[in-house]
């Protein structure tokens, strides 16, 4: 076994230190060493983006990161993305809009949209469609997925 | 699934990067942004015991319109419109890859240099193990054409056609020292799935570098895959070319996701470039880069299907931007 | 007792959010995976990579005396087999003395961290006898030298031959004007939820074991854990947390999830088996990979005739639902059409490769496919149009098929009528330029099995329990399982609205044995129409409890009080009554919390052939779909840009839910016909993973107009009928029947790629049949 390290990360502006193998992938080291896990592990390969947290601001698989790699940016799990139990206004269009079903897809999804609306508040369609299509969901048809981030852009989906 | 344990390594240079490299070697593996590398790595495919990572290598990073750092993210360059406006083909091979998760992390290295593919290989360990290994990992004989010599791992990169044919050199450092070569040249063009490229032991690519003529040069680049986002490609058609008045003055195609490294065409283009083009030349153009293509049976679609495309998607592309077209 | 009146809902008939949807989309909704237990031990199963081997000597000796390693299991320990349906136990939680299927369990590790456990199961010693492997459904129907299972009929690898006839088939094909035949292939495919697989068990000193999992069928997983352990039902608790997606790929109990069990019992240590996502695909129990032989004869006038059909679906390596598949796969062509004729042979066949099952309109979509197609054509046949064609076999409201199936609602004619204007198909329909086109697809589903897989004793299908305690909230307790598809809003939304309160005074109790009372699982369609009606019970007996209460506080009859939101009130002097916390409070007095109980028991359905009671329901959902589609005739790469799909589901209760349904079935669908395929080399699955298994992306959805025109069911709960599986069937032929109208070719092997587009261009080309001039 390689010599753990001490990682010091900031996740949803919280510093923390966590021992760690060189090894340890970030969706890892959420779910079972932090217990964070709303980060749902759906195939670890990259293929599904249920996995999907932000990195400085950019919806990222955490699959496929390194956690070491992550030292010195901020990483963003879907527990960051409401505060405290007020939820974002694209959390609030999901559930409006019934944009979830089993819900496992759900918080991939919600990270891509809210990325997505900050650096694009007007995005189109087109743009709303290509954001989320690194993100699989099996349930809902996608549409009352992009329903919901419609929606959720100021001004709402009018 | 866990990585199996390794030791990471951060160079802070290029020359760090390349002692660490010769000193590991060959035990070792360049990490740029992983999205191809750990899904790898996760299926035990030919694993190092050493990562280097080069994420934190000034000289890597960056890009403009002439050059383009290797770890260049392939979103920044997806969303940097000077890219789009001067080289469209580049912009649609860039944002035609794989996924916006896989172009956040993913770099233009990494895409260059991406692990040829087979669906003998891109499998889990069980998989293979209970099949028997392939001569690219672990085993001795070849699936997709059966014998024990040659590797026929399909070349599934999407930048490197596109940036082919605007004329792209590649910056080399390596222990022996920095060296630029032509694009296509990296490339092993013997074609071997598994002695892919011409690097040597130890070198990494620093940068890309766009020659001063490719901004003048219409250019596109046309995907075929099963679906319009995660797929790579089974075809990636790139072609670029200037029109002067009613003459063809230059013209390049390249071919990626057929064979063994992207197919380079001088011999047939080179006798259409000088004269007019019409509907019938054109015609004949894409009839022999279909002619000379050699897909194999070891991605989702059929090799027959993929070789009528390749046609069909030269002829496209050329008419669109012969006649000033977008192409798509 | 007085029912509510369907007329005037506060709540059901809207769009009612999903009650748990602020926990899914904060990531604080937990999936088995998300729970830890104190001491877990990771478990992790040893996978045959031979596709059938007689398994000569299993030795755990070296991989047991690892550091780390807690339990090696192998299959002889827990021989006893299990399966969802009674008369076809044949699965075991480990391979026992042979394994059938690349992926099938032969040994199970329990140990200290997934490393261990990976070190540990390659440590396990194996030595095989090879056996013929069987690959093809084709050829193992008769006679072979080691058929995979003792039980095959006649030594053969076929698990269930069913034959049926009814009225004069050969009668009907001779009298016919017009006969249409259509030979298609389906390749198999999977659910794909997003979910894989996990379970969790626990072994108590007290005796207990409890285990959680991630199961559309809870109670049939109990069963199984009590039959194979051989442990009592009442020493074993099972809970069902968030469940990502099932798409009946849950609706089995496992043999990863009896094997986990299983380590929790030997180590005395919870232990969690999470798969990883190739293991998912090897587990399967998909749609069946099938061939189908579809003869249809009709009239002049376009009445049909008759049906005969043929099909061969391919089992993989267990039972499964395969028996219920089998029959299903003809019977489901006994709607939504009158039908005075219909002979069926259906055959299910052994092979080595993962087991089929049952998947989202289970045994319908590809029989479905073969006849809507085969309308299509014969529509033409007769010149006729294809609405009118299916316009006049409709079959009506009230009546019975010829294998006596008891129909009550269908607005099936509606659907056409709604479908055919909404998608303006007079304007399109051979009208449309090349490379367009437009098609129609119908179909129907069963609203519920009316007869369950029921093990004895006879129980009714459903149970729901209720709790009203003195804060004002009421508890619902019910083991039907919320997968994603809405059930435990409904649920809440029936107590609240029947009871008149507020969404949030219900609160759904969490699927867990010892508290919620059986309901059997979440497949065939049947929680909205069965758990909706029991629920209804439940919460009007509740309801007639807060009436008396209000009767005692007011001292008006109980026949004059009325439901209103939060308050019980004298009809025609609303300024008396009692708040619903009044009249709670009043009922509690000397009794303290009060509860109800509700069930569904189907009613008695269907003939008494044998046979009969495969695809009986006590109501059938019905569906038209309109299609539009553009191609690329010379890449074969098409668009499927609208459907219009019409739909009968009786009352919508959820609209919202409804159309989610709608929606996520025409996704699903539309992956079957467009590209999604379990690839074979032989036995083996070339394509275990989410990249080369192609689900569809949202750019390639259609836009959808779902069209809800139902009319309510006389016996589903305010009218409603079931929206989960019905809506999937008709997405394929619509989509088939539109690329012939754009391109002039029909498609009979799926997934229609683009490849095979172009192949079908070239054949027509070849023929020098030209279409719309091309």
């Amino acid at each position: 076994m390689t010599t753990q390290r001490v990682l010091r990360l900031s996740i949803n502006g919280q510093p923390v230190e966590v021992p760690s193998p060189p090894e340890r992938i970030l969706l890892d080291l959420l779910r079972e060493d932090l217990n964070l896990t709303g980060t749902k592990r759906g195939c670890d390969l990259g293929t599904c983006g249920c996995c999907t947290v932000l990195l400085d601001g950019r919806p990222t698989l955490s699959c496929l990161t390194l956690a070491a790699l992550s030292e010195g940016k901020a990483i963003t799990t879907i527990e960051g993305v409401s505060s405290g139990t007020n939820l974002h206004p694209v959390q609030k269009a999901f559930v409006e809009h019934g944009a979830t079903q089993c819900g496992f897809c759900t918080p991939g999804f919600v990270l891509s949209a809210v990325a997505l609306l900050r650096d694009h508040p007007r995005a189109s369609r087109v743009e709303v469609v290509d954001a989320i299509s690194g993100n699989l969901c099996r349930c809902t048809g996608y549409t009352k997925i992009i329903e919901a981030i419609l929606a959720a852009r100021p001004g709402g989906s009018g | 699934m866990h990585l199996d344990p390794f030791e990471l390594h951060r160079p802070v240079s290029i020359e760090e990067a390349v002692r660490l490299a010769q000193e590991l070697a060959p035990g070792f593996d360049y990490l740029a942004g992983g999205t191809d590398l750990l899904p790898n790595y996760k299926m035990h495919l030919n694993l190092r015991p050493h990562l280097i990572a080069l994420d934190q290598v000034p000289e890597l990073q960056g890009h403009d319109l002439d050059r383009i750092g290797a770890m260049a993210r392939l979103a920044d360059l997806d969303s940097d419109r000077e890219i789009s406006t001067h080289y469209p083909g580049l912009a649609q091979a860039v944002h035609g890859v794989a996924t916006p998760l896989v172009r956040a992390s993913g770099t233009v290295g990494g895409n260059l240099l991406v692990e040829t593919r087979c669906f003998f290989f891109n499998q889990s360990l069980f998989w293979r193990a209970s099949l028997g290994y392939c001569l690219k990992a672990d085993g001795d004989r070849c699936y997709v054409v059966p014998q024990k010599e040659k590797c026929y791992a399909t070349f599934s990169g999407d930048l490197a056609p596109a940036l082919e044919v605007l004329g792209a050199e590649v910056d080399l450092a390596g222990p022996d020292g920095n060296r630029r070569l032509p694009l296509e040249d990296l490339y092993n063009a013997e074609g071997d799935g598994i002695q892919r490229h011409h690097l040597r032991p130890g070198e990494l690519v620093v940068a890309v570098q766009l020659p001063p003529d490719a901004r003048r040069r219409r250019s596109a680049y046309l995907k075929l895959r099963p679906r319009p986002s995660f797929d790579f490609p089974e075809l990636g058609v790139a072609v670029a070319l200037e029109r002067d008045g009613n003459s063809l003055a230059a013209l390049e195609i390249a071919v990626g996701g057929l064979e063994t490294y992207p197919r380079r065409f001088r011999s047939i283009t080179d006798g259409f470039v000088g004269g007019s083009l019409s509907g019938d030349r054109i015609a004949d153009l894409a009839r022999a880069v279909q002619g000379a293509v050699r897909p194999v049976h070891n991605t989702a679609y059929p090799p027959d299907y993929r070789k009528r495309m390749t046609g069909v998607f030269v002829r496209r592309a050329v008419t669109s931007l012969w006649e000033g077209r977008e192409a798509s | 007792m007085a029912t509510t009146p369907e007329r005037d809902l506060r709540l059901l008939g809207g769009s009612i959010p999903y009650i748990e949807g602020p926990l899914k989309v904060s990531g604080r909704a937990e999936y088995t995976d998300d729970l830890k237990r104190p001491g877990m031990l990771v478990g992790k199963l040893l996978r045959a990579p031979w596709a059938h081997a007689r398994l000569v000597r299993v030795d755990t000796t070296k991989a047991r005396a690892m550091p780390g390693v807690f339990a090696v299991l192998k299959g002889e320990k827990y021989p006893t087999p299990f399966g969802v349906l009674p008369i076809t136990r044949d699965e075991t939680a480990i391979a026992v003395d042979r394994s059938r299927y690349i992926g099938d369990i032969i040994a199970a590790v329990a140990a200290q961290d997934e490393l261990t456990a990976e070190r540990a199961l390659a440590a396990v010693e194996v030595e095989i006898e090879p056996l013929p492997e069987y690959a093809d459904p084709r050829v193992g129907r008769e006679r072979v030298d080691a058929p995979i299972h003792e039980k095959g009929l006649n030594h053969s690898n076929l698990q269930k031959e069913v034959v049926q006839h009814f009225g004069d088939v050969d009668a009907a094909f001779r009298a016919a004007a017009a006969t249409v035949r259509v030979r298609a292939s389906f390749a198999g495919v999977t659910h794909a939820f997003t979910e894989p697989q996990c379970t969790i068990a626990e072994a108590t000193p007290d005796g207990r074991l409890t285990v959680w999992s991630s199961t559309q069928v809870p109670h049939y997983l109990h069963r199984s854990l009590s039959e194979v352990l051989g442990m009592p039902m009442h020493r074993i608790r099972v809970v069902k947390p968030e469940v990502g997606g099932g798409f009946g790929g849950k609706s089995d109990p496992l043999p990863h999830e009896i094997a986990c069990a299983a380590l929790a019992l030997e180590t005395g240590r919870p232990v969690k088996i999470l798969f990883d996502r190739d293991e998912v695909f090897y587990t399967n129990h998909g749609r069946h990979p099938t061939h189908n032989d579809v003869r249809i004869a009709a009239d002049a006038e376009g009445h049909l005739l008759g049906y005969d059909i043929e099909a061969l679906i391919e089992g993989g390596a267990w039972s499964s639902f395969g028996t219920v598949t089998t029959y299903y796969n003809g019977v489901m062509a006994m709607g939504p059409y009158r039908l005075p004729s219909f002979r069926y042979k259906g055959q299910r066949v052994f092979t080595n490769r993962p087991p089929s099952g049952a998947m989202r309109a289970h045994g319908g979509t590809n029989i479905r496919y073969s006849v809507e197609v085969g309308l299509d054509e014969l529509a033409e046949k007769l010149q006729l149009d294809p609405f009118e064609l299916r316009s006049r076999n409709a079959l009506p409201p009230n009546s019975t098929t010829i294998n006596e199936f008891r129909v009550t609602s269908t607005s099936f004619r509606k659907c056409l009528d709604v479908v055919r204007e909404r998608s303006g198909w007079a304007d399109k329909w051979r009208r449309l330029p090349y490379g367009q086109g437009v098609g129609l697809g119908c179909g129907f589903y069963i609203s519920g099995s009316a007869s369950p897989i029921h093990f004895t004793p006879k129980m009714p299908q459903c149970t729901v329990h209720l709790k009203a305690d003195m804060d004002g909230g009421i508890t619902v307790h019910s083991m039907q399982a919320d997968i994603g598809q809405g059930s435990n809003t409904l649920l809440a939304a029936i107590v609240a609205e029947v009871i008149g309160v507020s969404l949030d005074r219900v609160h759904v109790s969490p699927v867990d044995s010892d508290i919620t009372p059986v309901d059997i699982g979440s497949y065939s369609s049947r929680v909205t129409f069965m758990m909706g009606n029991a629920a209804r019970k439940a919460a009007e007996g509740l309801r007639d409890r807060l009436i008396e209460a209000t009767h005692q506080l007011t001292g008006y009859p109980r026949e004059a009080i009325r439901v209103r939101h939060e308050r019980y009130e004298v009809e025609h002097r609303p300024e008396v009554g009692a708040t619903y916390l009044e009249a709670l409070h009043q009922a509690l007095e000397g009794t303290g919390a009060l509860q109800s109980t509700g069930s569904y028991t189907s009613p008695p359905v269907g003939g008494s052939f044998k046979g009969a009671r495969a695809g009986t329901a006590p109501a059938y959902s019905f569906a038209a779909y309109v299609a539009q589609v553009t191609v690329d005739d010379e890449t074969g790469v098409y668009d499927v840009e609208k459907v219009w799909a019409a739909f009968d589901c009786g009352r919508p209760l959820n609209r919202l839910a409804v159309e989610g349904q709608i929606q996520g079935s025409i996704h699903m669908g539309l992956g079957q016909f467009m590209g999604e395929s379990m690839d074979y080399r032989g036995t083996r699955l070339m394509n275990p993973s989410l990249l080369d298994y192609k689900i569809i992306m949202p750019h390639q959805m259609p836009e959808i107009e779902c069209l809800l025109v139902g009319a309510d069911d006389p016996e589903g709960p305010f009218g409603a009928k079931e929206a989960g599986e019905g809506p999937l069937v008709a997405t394929l032929p619509a989509a088939a029947n539109a690329l012939y109208d754009a391109i002039g070719v029909r498609f009979y092997d799926l997934p229609v790629t683009p490849d095979r587009v172009l192949k079908g261009l070239d054949r027509r080309r070849a023929e020098s049949r030209l279409w719309k001039g091309h």
